[in-house]
């Protein structure tokens, strides 16, 4: 429900920074109070496929004050363990453009004015985010994982990690989260 | 004649909208704030007819009328209960639109803004449901502080005849029947006025809030209303 206004709102291209910032967190909020909060109070081990951080690189790049986008979020209790995959800018880049995807206007950052072509704007906006992700991993204390690994090893090194919090006689169950914010 | 009005910067509660550094104001924002049935929308009638005549440019603006999700807004509240910081944010977001959209600019152009309702309205809705002052007040950092901010306080019992008398019927969020507080709604609306009242009048002095009798004649209360609106904008700005 939350997912269609955001939408059509994206659809219209009237979205300012803050606008644009709010909806997304509106988005979250409501992933977060019907999935996320429950879950987690239940006992559960949740999954999440982003979270809060990309709010605050993807906000900060647009224009919007570092400070309030933390605010806005401090409702999300701070994971036990965020996992960064860091790759090369170019290696990400080739990944994604790979089958050369139609970009989304937002999702290529055209509303930034970084440039009239759309994947060149979507490689300028990445790399700022890259920069704000950077920018998070010594506070927000992010198990960075070498993204250019093999996926197995990644997975071992993930495991690893992850076991360090699972209850010593087993037991607990996971599901898969929301996306991102 | 209304008096040229040297520009000056936008004043936020909070971090502000940096991209929007540059922008001055050269209007006025004038806030009226008060529960359905104050007589909102009559004074602000009233006061835009006079402030026209005075040679001031008048613009009005409320909550939930912006383009981008003033609908959605309603029919999310139909179709599902949403979370208590889903809503928040969601109204939050409606109002950063209006606020970039139609008040900032209007008041960059030099317009009086008469807004019916303002964050305020928002803070004290999620307030009484159990969301924390500072994050309500934090969230709004991006929200420019109004010249002059009027709360019109009228007792819920007599609002609820103006309410009836008007509709016909109560409002399911304004009487606050999501919160579980009465049985009846007519209880529940009492108690709901009541616990919005006392969280404005926790505001009042936090936000300059002026307090104004709404339980006058409406000519009373315009008199009083305009004379303090004339007062500053002739004198004080």
């Amino acid at each position: 429900m939350v997912k269609e206004i955001t939408s059509k709102g994206k659809k219209k291209v009237l979205l300012t920074p803050t606008t644009f910032s709010l909806l997304h967190a509106t988005d979250f909020a409501d992933r977060y109070e019907r999935n996320i909060a429950p879950l987690l109070e239940a006992g559960y081990f949740v999954l999440a496929d982003r979270y809060i951080y990309t709010a605050f690189a993807r906000d900060v790049v647009r224009g919007c004050s570092p400070a309030w986008v933390r605010k806005v979020y401090s409702f999300a209790l701070p994971p036990d363990v965020a996992f960064y995959f860091r790759v090369p800018t170019e290696v990400a880049m080739g990944r994604i453009m790979e089958g050369r995807p139609k970009l989304k206007y937002y999702e290529a950052g055209m509303d930034l004015n970084l440039s009239n072509d759309e994947y060149e704007s979507y490689r300028i906006f990445q790399g700022r985010i890259v920069e704000q992700y950077e920018a998070m991993v010594e506070n927000d204390r992010f198990v960075v994982v070498d993204g250019s690994l093999d996926i197995e090893e990644q997975q071992e090194r993930m495991r690893r990690r992850v076991e360090q919090l699972l209850p010593q006689a087993g037991g607990g169950s996971a599901v898969g989260g929301p996306e991102a914010p | 004649m209304a008096k040229e009005v040297a520009p000056r910067p936008l004043r936020f509660y909070g971090e502000g909208i940096s991209y929007l550094k540059n922008v001055e104001s050269k209007g006025s924002l004038i806030v009226i704030e008060g529960p359905d049935g104050s007589g909102r929308s009559t004074q602000i009638d009233a006061i835009t007819g006079k402030l026209e005549a005075d040679g001031h440019a008048v613009i009005t603006t409320g909550l939930k009328r912006s383009e981008l999700i003033g609908a959605g807004i309603l029919e999310a509240k139909h179709k599902l209960p949403l979370g208590k910081k889903t809503l928040a944010l969601f109204y939050a977001a409606d109002f950063a639109d209006q606020l970039e959209h139609k008040i900032i600019p209007a008041l960059h152009a030099g317009y009086v803004v008469l807004a019916d309702r303002y964050i305020y309205t928002l803070m004290a809705r999620s307030n009484v449901r159990g969301i924390g002052r500072s994050w309500s007040h934090d969230l709004f950092g991006f929200a420019i502080e109004p010249d002059l901010v009027f709360y019109l306080d009228v007792p819920p019992e007599e609002l609820f005849h103006r309410v009836f008398q008007k509709y016909g019927s109560l409002d399911y969020y304004e009487s606050g029947a999501d919160m579980g507080l009465a049985d009846d709604l007519f209880m529940s609306f009492v108690l709901y006025q009541r616990s919005i009242a006392k969280e404005f009048k926790f505001m009042e002095s936090k936000y300059g809030i002026a307090r104004i009798d709404g339980g006058r004649s409406i000519p009373e209360v315009n008199a009083d209303l305009q004379s303090r609106i004339d007062s500053y904008l002739n004198h004080e700005r």
